[in-house]
């Protein structure tokens, strides 16, 4: 049965999750994704593998709420756990199925800033955030990269302040000249929607709508010209199971809010 | 020779660090080194450049905000709990501590040269980015001589002296971390020039750590001194030992936004504390017991196999004839 009463935070979750495939590898940043994973592998992928930046390889869920990607709780019955090296290096060998990151801003091309905002050049106009972390090695070697990000116009932007982690770059053709191992973004899930990338033009589309928002709500609240599938349709509502799950996996609504 | 190097938090960050040096910050997003972080701001050390992958629970945040650093070398800073580096932010535009932003595994493969003792390594991340273009500092382009290829490298990073928090450690300076190791603190301790300086929850006798030498992370060789800090990386989390302080690190978050709050809330919980000993005494006078009991870790996660290390004396081998058969010409 659908759900009625959820948030728009637990439905991107939910809808976030159901990009991953059972038995892949999925690296996991700090924040949401962390949530997502949880709520994947004790749904339907209970075959899938977490890796983390804090070097933690796992099999099963955790069994409390990860905080942090080297949470302690990353590490009780873990399947190994031999620092950040481990697991990065896993990326560069292109051994990732899914990189899956936040971020601050995007553009079109799926490019995210996590640095800060304002011109770096000029330091006292710049706002620094806290930094790539890992989620530019991540996007750059990750086979797909799986992006979770509130929606919000300052955050869709037409030029990311700063590039931390690439896209598509300035389009077509530019990662594989820049020698990049990973095929860049997948999918873009949002509190308002869900957006792929066109194959030819490696633009940022509109694919679903969540319950209760519309195409025009989408577009209101991104600053770059949006593309719209000619298949855009509503998002399925979360399943009260899928949400009841869902709140289990993080009680005090650190993540959900 | 293995020395005694147990000593007070004051005595290891006087004799150990000094102003001007580079210093491996260790941690991540728990196991910071804030009983450190505290005592390097005591001592107003000055100038100090930092080298870390990533750090969290304002930890550098407030090492910047006291005043101590004045280069950073990093992928990531913050206080999750406030969701943003407040001081860092200050300090970046006041040009009072530059930034050199790289990714997280650039990070950890520039300590890792550093361990390895060579002068850079390829990596795959950071080309066709900001970091790339306004970080030459510690990354660059170079042609790949076997192929041919562009591809990116990073500078090694070595630390004058390594700040790190640890589970266990023994008097002479053998370290202990479980639970992923150290993360990178394995690398960026061993490839410090002068050594480390570790805190511990407790220490152990030497018998005990070298009863299990797979769990060592820093060999005493590479340690300047030990110290005994229980809750050392409060409000950060040891492994086994306590979790997160989500309240406290929001607490200090607040301090970090506001410039004018921020003396105030190290009047109090740095400066007015004479050690380690005395921040936590305060805590408890603060927030109360029940504060430091909340961060309890629920245990019962053991190994459930001890291994034996074991050996084979060759001795037995002592007039034991050759094997042979048919085959084998004497």
């Amino acid at each position: 049965m659908h759900a009625t009463n959820y948030k728009l935070t637990e439905l991107m979750v939910v809808r976030c999750a159901k990009e991953i495939n059972d038995s892949e590898v999925v690296f996991a940043g700090v924040g949401l994704p962390l949530v997502v994973v949880g709520f994947a592998m004790v749904t339907h992928a209970p075959n899938m593998i977490l890796f983390t930046e804090g070097g933690s390889i796992r099999a099963t869920a955790p069994p409390g709420l990860a905080i942090t990607v080297d949470d302690p709780a990353l590490f009780c019955n873990g399947d190994a756990s031999f620092g950040m090296l481990s697991t990065m290096a896993a990326l560069q060998r292109g051994e990732v199925d899914v990189a899956f990151i936040g971020g601050a801003q995007i553009d079109k091309y799926g490019n995210i800033n996590s640095t800060g905002v304002g011109d770096w050049s000029k330091p006292e106009s710049f706002t620094y955030f806290a930094g790539s972390g890992g989620a530019n090695d991540m996007a750059t070697s990750g086979k797909r990269v799986l992006a979770i990000m509130p929606q919000d116009p300052k955050k869709f932007v037409e030029k990311v302040d700063y590039l931390t982690t690439p896209g598509f770059l300035d389009g077509p053709g530019t990662r594989k000249k820049l020698g990049m191992i990973g095929g860049g973004p997948s999918v873009v899930v949002s509190t308002m929607g869900v957006y792929r990338f066109d194959e030819k033009t490696c633009e940022m589309y509109l694919a679903e709508y969540f319950p209760g928002q519309s195409v025009d709500k989408v577009k209101a609240n991104c600053s770059f010209d949006l593309k719209i599938s000619p298949n855009v349709k509503e998002t399925e509502p979360p399943t009260e199971e899928e949400i009841s799950v869902l709140r289990n996996i993080d009680p005090t609504g650190f993540y959900l809010g | 020779m293995a020395v005694d190097k147990l000593m007070s938090l004051k005595e290891a960050v006087s004799k150990y660090i000094q102003d001007g040096d580079t210093v491996y910050y260790g941690g991540f997003q728990i196991m910071v080194p804030m009983a450190l972080t505290h005592e390097i701001i005591r001592q107003k050390k000055r100038n100090l450049t930092t080298i870390e992958s990533s750090t969290d629970v304002g930890g550098l945040d407030l090492l910047v905000g006291a005043g101590c650093v004045s280069e950073i070398h990093s992928a990531w800073i913050m206080n999750w709990y406030v969701k943003a580096p407040y001081a860092i932010r200050r300090a970046f535009q006041s040009k009072q501590t530059k930034r050199f932003d790289v990714s997280n595994f650039a990070a950890t493969s520039a300590l890792i040269a550093g361990f390895l003792g060579v002068p850079f390594l390829p990596v795959r991340g950071n080309i066709g980015t900001d970091m790339m273009k306004l970080n030459p500092t510690d990354l660059k382009m170079v042609k790949d001589p076997f192929t041919g290829e562009e591809m990116t490298v990073v500078r090694a990073w070595r630390a004058d002296v390594a700040v790190i928090h640890a589970q266990v450690a023994d008097r002479l300076g053998n370290v202990w971390s479980w639970g992923t190791r150290g993360v990178t603190d394995e690398f960026g301790a061993m490839g410090a020039k002068r050594g480390v300086i570790v805190t511990a929850e407790e220490i152990v006798e030497p018998d005990i750590t070298r009863s299990d030498p797979d769990r060592t992370v820093v060999p005493y060789f590479k340690t300047l001194a030990v110290v005994h800090a229980p809750w050392g990386a409060h409000p950060s989390a040891c492994r086994g030992y306590y979790g997160l302080d989500i309240r406290y690190s929001q607490y200090q978050g607040k301090y970090e936004r506001n410039a004018e709050l921020l003396p105030k809330f190290l009047d109090e919980w740095v400066y007015g504390c004479e050690d380690h000993k005395a921040y936590i005494d305060k805590y408890i006078q603060k927030f109360g017991q029940a504060g430091l009991d909340r961060l309890k870790p629920t245990l019962g996660y053991k190994p459930k196999y001890q291994v034996d290390y074991g050996f084979h004396d060759p001795a037995v081998w002592k007039g034991v004839p050759q094997y042979t058969d048919e085959y084998i010409k004497a």
